[in-house]
């Protein structure tokens, strides 16, 4: 096989994911892992730090708890992602039932319920990615 | 940011230290984190001295070295985190940052690795520091 047979093609740049937490140790696992299958991850602990992100670079799934210190939210962050039309999936957590306030929501928007199992997490955002799960570092 | 010439490689089976990048300034800290990673280091984020304590804490979590900011909100500011790092963590190592002139003195009483880092710094500074670190860490 001669280099002119040869079509190499780009490599596709890993997604990058923003994670919203404010319980540093699950937002460091959770972080640790996704980087440990392939995917660039930013990690902000308040929404105000959140949008910083956003309105900055692009972030391709925001992985957010609900539930934040602060005057804003981790919905009002998601909030903001869908009144911007920002091309960034989202994923919400929480340990809180909050789904009676904001049914409307809840069938647009995927949602894990705390504790989670991680492989939950990475199955959701992998499959929302359509990225293929890279072997473990 | 990444600069062949700059980077640390690590050689085959040889893994760097974790460093614990403690800087309140989301967008400061997620360029040195990154570039930190880049270099092949393994990094942990904390936002302020209260999540840095909950994660040098952790039997979870073992880290080398806190890269630190001084000025941070919340009860304690990286001098303070130094002192308790010096006194319940000897075998990690601190290296503080900062925009504001302080008193060398206080810093180098606290960091092993001299004065304070001044901001806004190059990454490779960064680098520097932790080599140093690692050369000296080495000799004793």
């Amino acid at each position: 096989m001669s280099a002119a047979t040869i079509t190499p093609f780009p490599r596709q740049a890993p997604p990058t994911i923003l994670v919203v937490e404010d319980e540093v140790l699950m937002r460091s696992l959770i972080s640790d892992e996704l980087r440990a299958r392939g995917f660039k991850v930013i990690e902000a602990s308040s929404a105000d730090d959140a949008i910083a992100v956003l309105e900055t670079m692009r972030v391709d799934l925001l992985f957010v708890d609900i539930h934040l210190p602060g005057p804003r939210s981790g919905l009002d962050v998601a909030q903001l992602v869908q009144a911007r039309s920002l091309p960034t999936r989202i994923l919400l957590t929480s340990g809180k039932d909050w789904i009676a306030d904001l049914p409307a929501l809840a069938d647009l928007i995927p949602f894990v319920r705390k504790p989670y199992l991680v492989s939950r997490v990475i199955e959701l955002v992998t499959r929302s990615l359509n990225w293929p799960t890279a072997p473990e570092a | 940011m990444s600069n062949a010439s700059t980077h640390v490689t690590p050689k085959p089976g040889a893994s760097l230290q974790t460093i614990l990048v403690v800087e309140d300034e989301i967008l400061v800290r997620l360029a040195i984190a990154d570039y930190l990673r880049e270099c092949g280091y393994k990094v942990h984020e904390a936002v302020n001295a209260q999540e840095a304590l909950a994660m040098l804490q952790s039997p979870q979590v073992a880290i080398d070295i806190v890269f630190s900011d001084v000025q941070m909100p919340g009860d304690m500011d990286g001098f303070g985190l130094a002192r308790w790092v010096r006194a319940n963590k000897p075998g990690v190592q601190v290296i503080l940052t900062s925009g504001v002139e302080r008193s060398a003195d206080i810093a180098a009483s606290l960091c092993e690795a001299g004065p304070l880092l001044m901001k806004p710094y190059p990454p490779q500074d960064v680098i520097d520091r932790i080599r140093q670190l690692s050369a000296k860490s080495h000799r004793s």
